[in-house]
Formats: C-alpha cells, sequence, structure tokens
C-alpha cells in the first residue's frame, strides 16, 4: 500500500462513507420515485393503459426540466429548498437532497424505456384475462422488464457516483470532493490518481455485479 | 342441421374507429354456443377487430356486445374483468411472458382469478396435460418451439374454465405442421369441453379445417356468414418424400 494512502486512511475511509450514503440515498430514491413515475410516465402515454395527456405532459415536462440543468446548477438553484426541508444547505445530509432529485428523473426515464420494449401483446394478454391495471402492472410488465429495470439501475448508480462528486462544492464530502481537495489543490498528483483507481474499481465492480444479476434473472 | 343453444355472444351495431380510420363499421353478428366459428378477410377487413371486441380489449365507439347473458358494453371496470375471466383468448405471437415458467404463465391467470394456491399447482397440471406439455412445467417460454409455445397460451386460456375462446390467428406465425397440432387441439377443446370458439384467421385451409358456420368480412363490414362443412384438419407429412413428391406436383 503506497505510503501516501495510508497517511489518509482515516480520510478516505470517511469520504468513502460519505460517497456511499449519497449514492445509497440516490439509489432509494431512484427505487422509491424513479421506478412509479416511470411506471406512470409508461402507462400514461399515448395508447397504454392509462392514457392521460395532462399526467404525461406534466411529468414528462418535470423530468425533462430536472435532466436538462446542469447538474452544479441544480444543486446551487436547489438550495433554497435545501434549506427548507434540512435546515441546512451545507454537508453530506444537505447532498443526498439535489441528488434524489436528480435520481428519479434520471431512473424514471430509463424505466419508462424499459417498459416501451416489453411487446404490447403481452398486456394484451393480460387484459384479456382480466388483470386490473395494478396487476398488469406488477404480475406482467415489471416481471417482464426486470433485466432491463436492473441494467438501468447499474447505470443510474454510476452516474450517480459522478454526481456525487460534485456535491463536494456545497461541503457534501465524498470520494470525489476528497481526491480534488487532498489530491489537486495539495499538488499530491499521486493521491489524486490513487482515488481515481480505487473509483474505477468501484464503478467496474457495480458494472459487474448489475450486469450479473441481469444476466441471470433474464429468462427471454 | 344442428340444433343451436342459446348464443353466446352476439354484436349489435358495432362500429370501431381508430382516429380517422373506420376498422368496423355497423357490424352485428351472433355466434351460437358450442359452434366453432370463423372470421376470415383480406388485412385490414376488421376481422381481428371484431374478435377483440368481443371481450372488450378493444371498446366500441358504438354498439353494445353481450356475451351470454352479460352485455359487456355497459359493465362496471370490475364487472368486466370478472366477466374477461371467462373468456379465454389466444393471439398470432403467444403473448407469454418470457421471464415466467411455463408453470407460472399457466398459474397466473389463476392467481387473477384468486384461485387459492393450492388449488393452483392441481388445475396448472391438468390444462398442461390437456395440451400434452406436462413435463415442460419448469421450462421458460425461449426453450421451446412455436407450437410448444401457443400450447402453453392455450393451457393459459383453458385455466379458468372459459364458455368462449377466442383466436386471434393462432395458426399464423406456425408451420403447416404445427398448424394441424394447434388445430387438433383447439378443436378437442370444443368436442371435449364444450368451449365456443372464435378463429379469426386470413388462411382459408385453417377455417375450413375446423369451423362450422364462417363469416367473411370485408372493409370493416360482413359480407356474408356460410354454414360449411368443416373439412377435417389435414394430415401432415413431414417425411423427406412427401416434399418431394409435392416439389414435383406443383412443377
Amino acid at each position: 500500500m503506497p505510503d501516501i494512502l495510508l497517511r489518509y486512511q482515516a480520510e478516505i475511509w470517511q469520504a468513502i462513507g460519505e460517497t456511499f450514503i449519497m449514492v445509497g440515498v440516490s439509489i432509494l430514491a431512484a427505487i422509491l420515485v424513479g421506478l412509479p413515475v416511470g411506471t406512470l410516465l409508461y402507462l400514461c402515454r399515448k395508447g397504454n393503459l392509462l392514457e392521460n395527456r395532462f399526467v404525461f405532459s406534466s411529468l414528462n415536462l418535470l423530468v425533462n426540466i430536472i435532466r436538462s440543468f446542469p447538474f452544479l446548477l441544480l444543486v446551487v438553484f436547489l438550495i433554497p429548498f435545501t434549506r427548507l426541508i434540512m435546515g441546512t444547505a451545507i454537508g453530506t445530509a444537505a447532498a443526498t437532497v439535489p441528488l434524489s432529485i436528480i435520481a428519479f428523473a434520471h431512473y424514471s426515464r430509463l424505466v419508462e424505456q424499459s417498459l416501451l420494449e416489453i411487446p404490447k401483446g403481452v398486456i394484451d394478454a393480460a387484459v384479456s384475462m382480466g388483470a386490473s391495471v395494478k396487476e398488469v402492472v406488477f404480475k406482467f410488465l415489471l416481471v417482464e422488464s426486470r433485466s432491463g429495470l436492473v441494467v438501468g439501475l447499474t447505470m443510474s448508480t454510476i452516474s450517480f457516483i459522478s454526481y456525487s462528486t460534485i456535491m463536494g462544492v456545497v461541503g457534501g464530502g465524498g470520494v470525489g470532493d476528497f481526491a480534488i481537495r487532498y489530491g489537486y489543490q495539495q499538488f499530491q498528483t499521486d493521491l489524486m490518481l490513487y482515488v481515481i483507481v480505487i473509483m474505477v474499481i468501484l464503478v467496474q465492480m457495480i458494472q459487474f455485479i448489475g450486469m450479473t444479476i441481469a444476466r441471470k434473472i433474464d429468462k427471454r | 342441421m344442428m340444433e343451436w343453444g342459446l348464443f353466446v355472444i352476439e354484436l349489435q351495431n358495432v362500429t370501431k374507429k381508430f382516429g380517422n380510420h373506420t376498422a368496423i363499421q355497423n357490424v352485428s353478428l351472433t355466434v351460437h354456443q358450442g359452434e366453432i366459428h370463423g372470421l376470415i378477410g383480406a388485412s385490414g377487413a376488421g376481422k381481428s377487430t371484431m374478435l377483440r371486441v368481443m371481450n372488450l380489449l378493444e371498446i366500441p365507439d358504438s354498439g353494445s356486445v353481450y356475451v351470454g347473458e352479460r352485455e359487456l358494453t355497459t359493465r362496471s371496470k370490475r364487472e368486466l374483468r370478472e366477466a374477461r375471466k371467462r373468456i379465454g383468448m389466444i393471439f398470432q405471437h403467444f403473448n407469454l411472458v418470457l421471464n415466467k415458467t411455463v408453470e407460472q404463465n399457466v398459474a397466473v391467470s389463476l392467481q387473477l382469478a384468486q384461485v387459492p394456491k393450492h388449488q393452483r399447482i392441481d388445475r396448472v397440471r391438468e390444462c398442461l396435460r390437456f395440451v400434452g406439455l406436462e413435463d415442460q412445467m419448469d421450462k421458460y417460454p425461449a426453450q421451446l418451439s412455436g407450437g410448444q409455445k401457443q400450447r402453453v397460451a392455450i393451457a393459459r386460456a383453458l385455466a379458468n374454465e372459459p364458455e368462449v375462446l377466442l383466436c386471434d390467428e393462432p395458426t399464423s406465425s406456425l408451420d403447416p405442421h404445427t398448424t394441424s397440432e394447434i388445430l387438433t387441439v383447439i378443436r378437442d377443446i370444443h368436442e371435449r369441453l364444450g368451449v365456443t370458439v372464435i378463429i379469426v384467421s386470413h388462411e382459408m385451409n385453417v377455417i375450413k379445417s375446423i369451423c362450422q358456420r364462417v363469416t367473411v368480412m370485408d372493409q370493416g363490414t360482413i359480407y356474408e356468414t356460410v354454414q360449411i362443412e368443416s373439412s377435417g384438419i389435414p394430415r401432415s407429412d413431414r417425411s423427406p418424400e412427401r416434399f418431394i413428391k409435392e416439389l414435383k406436383n406443383d412443377a
């Protein structure tokens, strides 16, 4: 182990912990909000089970707006909102607010996309068997799209890691922030490179795990 | 001359439009209980739409649909879902859930009908035995041939003991041999279970082989309904000698 990593061991572990919190909350937001929003986007689309132009356009616009912000600007723009609900706009906890918002917007699009790939005939079959909309979603759509949903969540998670590094700007901490403050700003280029290597390994692991699960559950 | 019982399905002045295109125009049709009724016509004649109106998979713009004593068109959503459970349907592309096993695909229709879990497995077995796939329960659709997939779909449609089986181009993506196989299963369902069958097909030989009455559709309307003597399902021979013989005959 290089000396410099040992010297900053405590800080690195703390930074990794902060990254895990930020990314973890983002994943939760993606699943708890992004999955339903993406499903609703799909269901309300023209020609689908809950066709509703108003709901579709509203959600579509909201997701588009969130996703068209350069992330740093979104963070700054949301500062008053973050302060309102977290009491502060600084620190790891506060950082989870803008992260959760970009997370649900990001993942809901991927959910919508996975659902759109399911052949319409499966829904015909479900409806002809007397399934309600809820049953169509849980017993058919989510089952049939499950590997796409996992691939999407893997891609989203990797993006969340990248977004979380930007949170260093508002004191969110995390590995990216550590690399910039201790590595780049203190001219310890080797430290920065080591951190980058850690991140690359982390992303590789997530990608590998995600793809392995997706392949395992895909019987199509 | 056969005696027809109560009608099972009746469409009265049904019209269905998709945007500016009128798929079926003011169509009235009665399908008798216990018959195998064919719907044939050129593509775009409205035969599939007419079938899909029968379980309100397509909601008509006007007109009414009766199944048995029930008028479907005035039902609440919940009642309509209940009524659909008594109407089985199979499709050209089988429409199985590819991430569910054969067993799970059949079981889901029982689940939707709130059949208790311990009764489900027996019924699933029974249905799969009927279509000759009892030994394939744990396979996924991707591991099956086209004909086997269609038989799973048939088992799924049979699970809730339907009174009516709607077949939308059931053999159109199958080869002639498998077509005969599937038609045999459909005829069995009709003969052994007394299920009324309605088949949409653009293939004349399919319609002629098992139907007793046939409605010919043209440009969204009924041209004529005729009673026929079904010609029987052709025995299909896949031996190389047969191919050679047919090749030479056609030449």
